[in-house]
């Protein structure tokens, strides 16, 4: 199924005018992506799953290849590579195991993109490199109990005490809670202030007063050791603001656009592998006579995936090139999130279909990418929240406010 | 052994809300159940009847819909059923279903043992027992938790103060069973099916009973109803839980609640 | 036209609820975790009667019919998918067969233990290579003196490693194909030759057990032959018919728990400062669930109306179970997308009701096998015979 199309469209007159090719760097990437991901990824997604932990050794050795640091310049010892590039990495990681593949987009993406991003030189400095090298994971703690999605009603504060903010509140649903070793998190430095009023930490994993809560059990994505976090006065020095005071609900947004495309790559492979498991089954499954594959239904639910997962590929490399060239690309994250996961979860039911009883067993990697799946339209943004950013952004250009 | 155990129906309480603030009783599914208490009855009985040879009727009195409760009754493990309904019965008040209930009883022939649950769930009265055990003149042992049977004499564990007193009395007599004394058991499907479709109701009028109108005058009259106030919501005690503890201790002192 | 339930079915449904909620219900989550199957919850069953609701009460059934079984199932469904899948496949499938096709022998000496519950049931038809394609099954049964002997494995069978009696296809004439050379037997568990293989690790529905069963020269006494010598298939079909429905009314219970599930979390969820139950993406995920629900009693009740009363129902049953899993599914999913991230955790019932409800597409017939049924039915009416 890892099939990049070079294609390039040309006027008559050989002008060109618009280029969906890869460049030569890229495809090399993406070579060594799939390697990666089959050889060092696809063999402990099973083990991950019944565990429910990530094995370590599977992070340290993406960061041997780079993957740590996959956004990071050359001097923070990144790989540098560019959004494209990135997101073909996730999606091969996808391919291999979901979970895997989300771990390092929230350590990347979320948490990473983010200091790099908004970060001082000394941040950069100090925390980027043990990231790249594998040696401190991030995380991501944005949600609480009764802020989901609805960000702007944060109730974590951060109190200025001297040279230190003193964080207070709860956080839930923090992915690599079990790993991570620093945490971007959100909290309101101007409690009266609503979405204004909200700050972004770098928090240590031993910060005084931090606690990281018993991880959550989950339907899917079992290796990802997603947990609570609550903070009792926790101390954390002023210089581990991220940007500046008040500026935080426009980090975590900008934080969230890379992050749904990030999810949508991550879709998007998902995708890919529950197609492949698929075919292997239809072919090798014998019922009437012959492989299931000869029969029409079977032959529909693969054509109808494939073409979605096609649309898709495109959608979702589209916005990765526009994230690298720095226009604006919220709404098609917003977009390539919203169809991918569903798009991902609809091929798993259906893949697991095909393969009937089998699909239903835990030796059979459909089962485990079914249960994965499930979790895309909800993360990073449930998809009735997408839908309505979507729609405002539409009704905005049209002169129009609505709420949620 | 003969054992006749009455049987009441009241609404169901899932199906209403009482709402003291709008002093109205909100009913979202009026739909009937036993009352709970005589089925607490009704265990003490089909117990007596699985643990020896005994046989155990059912007997209401009122409206045409305790029907049910009796088929219910039967699917538990009742062996026979009688209704006392028509127009004049189905108008009468808990005193006269007692005496309805007494007569028709009476009708049933020889009786070993009175099984009453103790009191209703719904206008908590209590009545019932105390009307049959004077009716015919037996012993009356009420509280009771657990009742078996050896060589005639019939032994009943009943509540007595924060214990339990063990009770011999001879038959025939009357038990009221305590609310809650026991976990009912469930109605058997294939009964359930043989209650409705092969078992019969035998059903009397007031006519067959001796009973006129004028026998059933109403002893009792609705004049209204009252709600209680509604309950105001408690202090809240904030702070760190050291804090709290201290405040909560001097609280509780302060309204003499501990030494 | 009547479409009320007479009342001993309202009174049944009322006894099988509380058990269910007071019985079923508290258990529902550890047997889950645990992975083992419910035998307290059996116990307390066949005390009720209800390990054989379907069948009468000379046999030590309830006489309930298939309306009864249903309701049964129905409010199983709304607790415990698991517990339902296993009291089903020994009421529905196991004990059906026997009850259908047996001989009055028969009947008395394996229908009767098995309504009372003191047995437990099974129907064992799939083969690692024949699932769908039930004529393609290769477990071999040869006559030996006044015994069959019967070769080959079973695989994904429900109840299958606790079940006492069990109803199995096996082909007595190959040349003759699935219409005349497969026989359906009795087998007990002691019948030397039979063994329990390995035990399934599923997704879901993991309070019981699939086995796969294994016959080694296993001896069958000729009496255990179930219906007519080499009509197994006739069997098979009409016992599935059967299940069909039941089944379906099992998803009408967990999508009506679904759905009841999302209107109070939703009432009691609040987001961007108002319950979500004022948003209308809510209102018309729960006007959807409702409306596919309704349609789906109507179906259910009707095709078991259709089974009581003797009519036929083979395309009625399959259109229930391709209608009902699909139903539930999508109720569930909705519910869970309602529920978010919370849905997504093992600590809520909805994530488990998600991971049970996915085998109903797939197991008594894939829906792909109940849409060649429905289709080659309606064909039929037309003159024209379809293959799958």
């Amino acid at each position: 199924m890892t099939v990049i199309y070079k294609v390039t469209v040309t006027l008559t007159c050989g002008r060109i005018i618009m280029d969906f090719a890869l460049t030569d760097e890229q495809r090399m990437f993406q070579k060594m992506f799939a390697d990666f991901a089959e050889k060092e990824v696809k063999p402990i997604g099973e083990q991950a799953d019944y565990e429910e932990l990530l094995p370590m050794e599977v992070l340290q050795k993406a960061a041997m290849q780079g993957f740590m640091g996959a956004l990071f310049p050359e001097e923070c010892s990144g790989a540098c590579l560019d959004f494209v590039s990135y997101i073909m990495l996730l999606e091969e990681l996808a391919k291999a195991d979901v979970t895997t593949a989300m771990a390092v987009s929230v350590h990347n993406g979320l948490a990473g993109k983010t200091i790099l991003d908004f970060g001082s030189a000394e941040q950069r400095e100090k925390y980027l490199e043990p990231m790249a090298f594998g040696e401190m994971i991030g995380a991501f703690a944005l949600t609480e109990p009764a802020a989901g999605s609805d960000a702007a009603a944060l109730e974590s504060t951060a109190l200025r005490d001297g040279d230190d903010y003193v964080l207070n509140g709860n956080k839930i649903w923090v992915s690599n809670g079990g790993i991570a070793g620093l945490f971007v998190v959100f909290a309101k430095t101007d409690p009266g202030a609503g979405a204004k009023g909200i700050s972004a930490f770098i928090v240590e994993r031993d910060a005084p007063g931090l606690k990281v809560g018993r991880r959550e059990k989950t339907l899917g994505l079992r290796g990802l050791t997603i947990t609570p976090l609550y903070m009792t006065d926790c101390r954390v020095p002023a210089a581990n603001l991220l940007g500046e005071e008040g500026q935080g609900f426009k980090i975590a947004l900008q934080a969230l656009n890379v992050a749904r495309l990030s999810l949508s790559a991550v879709a998007l492979g998902a995708c890919q592998r529950a197609v492949e498991e698929g075919i292997a089954f239809s072919i090798e499954h014998t019922q009437f006579g012959g492989p299931i594959a000869l029969k029409q239904a079977i032959q529909n639910f693969v054509a109808d995936s494939a073409a979605e997962i096609e649309g898709l590929r495109w959608l979702v490399y589209h916005t990765a090139w526009l994230a690298e060239q720095g226009e604006p690309f919220a709404q098609e994250a917003a977009i390539a999130k919203l169809l991918a996961s569903e798009a991902a979860f609809r091929i798993a039911n259906r893949m697991v279909q095909v393969h009937g009883g089998y699909g239903y067993m835990k030796e059979y990697a459909i089962e485990r990418i079914y249960r994965d799946t499930r979790a895309l339209p909800i993360i990073e943004g449930a998809n009735e929240v997408l839908r309505f950013v979507i729609a405002r952004d539409l009704y905005d250009q049209a002169g129009l406010k609505i709420k949620p | 052994m003969r054992i006749i155990v009455p049987i009441r129906q009241i609404l169901d309480p899932r199906g209403f809300t009482v709402s003291p603030r709008h002093e109205r009783i909100f009913i979202n599914r009026e739909e009937y159940i036993i009352n709970p208490n005589d089925k607490n009855a009704l265990e003490v009985a089909l117990s007596l009847k699985d643990a020896g040879d005994a046989e155990v009727i059912v007997i209401a009195g009122g409206q045409a819909r305790l029907d049910d409760a009796l088929r219910e009754a039967m699917a538990m493990g009742a062996d026979a059923a009688y209704l006392l309904t028509d127009e004049v019965l189905a108008k009468t008040d808990a005193a006269g279903v007692a005496e309805a209930l007494a007569r028709g009883i009476e009708k049933i022939g020889d009786f070993d043992l009175i099984v009453v649950g103790q009191e209703t769930l719904d206008t908590a009265d209590a009545l019932l027992g105390p009307w049959l055990a004077e009716y015919f003149g037996v012993a009356q042992v009420g509280g009771v938790r657990q009742a078996s049977v050896s060589d005639g004499v019939l032994r009943v564990r009943r509540d007595w103060g924060a214990g339990y007193a063990e009770v011999e009395v001879a038959l025939p007599a009357l038990l009221t069973v305590a609310p809650g004394a026991n976990k009912p058991r469930y109605p058997h499907g294939g009964r359930i099916m043989a209650a409705y479709r092969e078992w019969q109701v035998n059903i009397w009028g007031s006519e067959d009973l001796g009973l006129s109108a004028a026998d059933l005058i109403l002893l009792t009259q609705r004049r209204g109803r009252t709600f209680p106030p509604e309950r105001t919501l408690g202090e809240r005690l904030t702070g760190s839980p050291q804090d709290v503890a201290a405040e909560l201790v001097q609280q509780l002192r302060l309204r003499g609640l501990v030494g | 036209m009547d479409f009320t339930f007479p009342k001993e079915y309202e009174l049944f449904r009322r006894m099988v609820r509380e058990f269910a909620e007071n019985e079923v219900r508290p258990l529902a989550k550890k047997i889950d975790a645990e992975h083992r199957v419910p035998f307290e919850t059996i116990k307390k069953a066949a005390k009720l009667g209800l390990m054989g609701v379907p069948f009468p009460r000379k046999y030590g059934g309830c006489g309930a019919g298939e309306i009864g079984y249903c309701i049964l199932m129905e409010e199983l469904g709304r607790v415990c998918t698991s517990t339902a899948t296993v009291i089903g496949a020994h009421t529905g499938i196991g004990a059906m067969a026997i009850y259908l096709d047996g001989t009055e022998e028969q009947k008395e000496k394996y229908l009767k233990p098995l309504a009372s519950g003191e047995k437990i049931g099974a129907f064992a038809l799939t083969e690692a290579q024949a699932g769908s394609d039930a004529a393609a099954i290769k477990t071999r049964a040869v006559r030996d003196g006044d015994y069959y002997v019967l070769n080959g494995s079973k695989c994904f069978i429900t109840n299958g490693d606790i079940a006492d009696i069990i109803t199995v296809m096996a082909v007595t004439d190959p040349s003759l194909g699935a219409r005349g050379g497969v026989t359906a037997f009795i087998v007990e568990k002691e019948f030397p030759g039979f063994s329990i293989g390995t035990l399934e690790n599923k997704m879901g529905i993991r309070g019981s057990s699939t086995a796969e069963l294994i016959f080694e020269d296993c001896r069958v006494p000729k009496e255990n032959v179930l219906g007519q010598f080499g009509a197994g298939f006739i069997t098979f079909m009409k016992t599935l018919d059967v299940g069909r429905a039941s089944l379906a009314a099992a998803c009408l219970g967990g999508a009506q728990a679904a759905m009841e599930a999302a209107m109070k979390w939703a009432k009691a969820r609040t987001q961007f400062g108002v319950p979500i139950a004022q948003k209308q993406s809510v209102h018309f995920a729960i006007a959807d669930m409702a409306t596919e629900i309704e349609a789906l009693r109507s179906l259910v009740y009707r095709t078991a109306w259709l089974i009581d009363t003797g009519q036929p129902h083979i395309k009625e049953a399959a259109m229930c179970k391709l209608y009902g899993s699909e139903v539930a599914s999508r109720c569930i999913n909705r519910t869970l997308q309602i529920f978010g991230g919370m849905g997504y955790s093992r600590e809520f019932w909805v994530e488990r009701a998600f991971r049970d409800a996915r085998i109903a597409e797939i197991f008594e017939g894939t829906n792909e096998i109940q849409r060649i049924v429905i289709a080659s039915n309606l064909f039929r009416e037309l003159g024209l015979r379809i293959s799958p």
